[in-house]
């Protein structure tokens, strides 16, 4: 199952707002990049991100490019609404990366029912618009 | 120098838990700070601090703000007022805070107090109306991920998968509380008693809980006074010393949302029971009855790990069949039926609850209860109080 948006209800959700320390993601994202903060020290990464690494206490930054694979960590399938810019149901879930030690993502899964998702479940991202202004990074299955 | 047993909680009031209180939250939070100072023998003028908490920024009508409680309440003057963020994770530690005015004799008698009307009000917990612009919503909002029960059913779903923890195993929490619940007059569920079939066959919310893994929505305020030993002497009640307390957040720390940490268990849970336990200078195998802060299920079990009554792994099979933690049971938990059966007042109640076994007057009383952990919200910084006779 795919997330299903009703637009009618959308148009106080997004744009996301963020901290100063946080625009090498969300410049990324406007690019349609999944971009990862990694400590230009210790080569730590972090997400979300943050002003200090939380390992060198290093305040320089890299933005790496992922390469969008990771593995389904945890998940919740949504059967209940909760606010009607959002169809029931639908799948939120936690996405471990690949290549990006101890960083994991919340998002979507767009081509998976419920039934389908297992924990470890290889998947890669995909960016979605969800508004004129928005496409956000969520996930699909690898096919092998 | 330590906090151990320097404050004790003289007074508990309640108004009545309901689904439309037909009053404002500071309209409930003066009739229970009001019940109070009836329970404890004290004048309302008496009252010289308050320590309170909420989910709203401090000028919300929502939150019941100090200033306007005590305006109500005619009180000529606070030199005391604190709050404490982060929502249902605070309750505990609105207490410590008061403890730690009156040991430190910056007020005489502090007010606790939180109040709430989700049921009948505006603010919603479980179904949020409007999705604030904060920045840590940005990672989560636009996925439809938007509200408790949901952002504990990810760890919650983890967890499960990592111990082995079951469906049933959690009804038995549901069970154990609502049982709880049918020997407390005050309860919501009072009367309704709640079967494992009933529990299995309800529909799930958000994957793995159903309604009968996530809190009551009522509306309601429960007050607690909280003043020295030597002046507990001249009051009515037993006092309940306030023996141990203990806040943390652990590494990572995110309102309910730390999903990035090595473990997306409850660490912030592991650090407070140091803290607590440590001050008490007692341990989980010294607590004769334990208040869960059960605003959804699985975190019962998940605190009998991460509180050390159990190693991680072993939750779900402590509550397996409901024996160990019902009544009689070796760790009798959430007597008043807890958040889940009695009412959701972000943890007050349950601290009322754990002031209750120290008298000896609950409506499921543990005998003899000499020691009583109380807990704080999960999946936010949290805290902790150990209550005891002060033996
Ligand atoms: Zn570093």
């Amino acid at each position: 199952m795919s997330i299903e948006y009703n637009p009618k209800y959308m148009k106080h959700f997004y744009d996301p707002v963020w901290e100063s320390f946080e625009n090498g993601f969300w410049e990324g994202i406007k690019q349609r990049k999944l971009l990862f903060q990694k400590c230009a020290a210790c080569a730590t990464f972090s997400h979300p991100p943050r002003v200090r690494c939380a390992k060198c206490k290093g305040d320089r930054w890299e933005w790496v490019e992922s390469s969008g694979r990771g593995r389904v960590y945890s998940w919740t399938v949504v059967r209940q609404e909760v606010h009607p810019a959002f169809r029931v149901p639908f799948e939120v879930i936690l996405v471990e990366m690949d290549k990006e030690p101890g960083v994991r993502l919340v998002s979507n899964i767009i081509d998976c029912t419920a039934e389908e998702l297992s924990f470890g479940l290889p998947v890669e991202v995909c960016f979605q618009e969800v508004t004129k202004g928005w496409a956000l990074p969520m996930f699909r299955k690898v096919v092998a | 120098m330590s906090l151990k047993n320097k404050a004790c909680i003289v007074g508990i009031g309640s108004t009545e838990f309901t689904r439309n209180a037909g009053r404002s939250e500071i309209h409930l939070a003066v009739d229970a700070v009001t019940a109070a100072c009836v329970d404890a023998g004290l004048e309302i003028d008496q009252i010289d601090g308050m320590s309170s908490y909420g989910t709203a920024g401090i000028y919300a009508a929502e939150l019941a703000p100090d200033i306007d409680v005590a305006r109500s309440l005619g009180i000529p003057n606070l030199r005391y007022f604190g709050q404490t963020p982060w929502g249902g994770g605070a309750c505990c530690g609105v207490v410590a805070q008061a403890a730690m005015a009156v040991s430190s004799g910056v007020a005489n008698y502090v007010a606790c107090y939180r109040s709430l009307k989700p049921a009948s009000g505006t603010v919603r917990y479980g179904r949020p109306t409007a999705i604030p612009a904060e920045y840590r919503y940005s990672y989560y909002m636009p996925y439809g991920f938007a509200s408790p029960t949901m952002w504990v059913a990810m760890l919650a779903k983890r967890w499960m998968h990592e111990t082995g923890a079951t469906r049933e195993q959690l009804g038995h929490v549901a069970l154990v509380c609502r049982e709880n619940a049918l020997r407390n007059p005050r309860a919501m569920f009072y009367g309704r008693p709640l079967t494992m079939e009933e529990y299995l066959h309800s529909p799930m919310s958000s994957e793995p809980f159903t309604l009968h893994d996530t809190c009551l929505e009522n509306d309601g305020a429960v007050a607690l006074i909280v003043t020295t030993p030597e002046r507990a002497r001249d009051l009515k009640q037993k006092p309940a010393f306030v023996t141990g307390v203990g806040f943390g957040t652990s590494r990572d720390s995110h309102s309910m949302t730390s999903f990035y940490r090595e473990s997306i268990g409850l660490p912030e849970c592991t650090e407070a029971a140091r803290e607590v336990f440590g001050m008490a200078q007692l341990g989980p195998k010294d607590i004769d009855v334990a208040q869960f802060y059960d605003a959804f299920t699985a975190t019962v079990p998940m605190q009998l790990e991460t509180y050390g009554f159990c190693k991680y792994g072993e939750g779900g099979a402590f509550c397996d069949g409901g024996d160990r933690i019902r009544l009689g049971g070796e760790l009798p938990i959430n007597t008043s039926g807890g958040m889940l059966a009695e009412a959701y007042i972000h943890g007050m109640n349950m601290i009322a609850e754990g002031v209750r076994q120290v008298r000896g007057t609950s409506t499921s009383q543990v005998k003899g209860a000499e020691n009583v952990l109380v807990t704080g919200g999960l999946g936010v910084p949290t805290s902790a109080l150990v209550l005891t006779s002060g033996h």
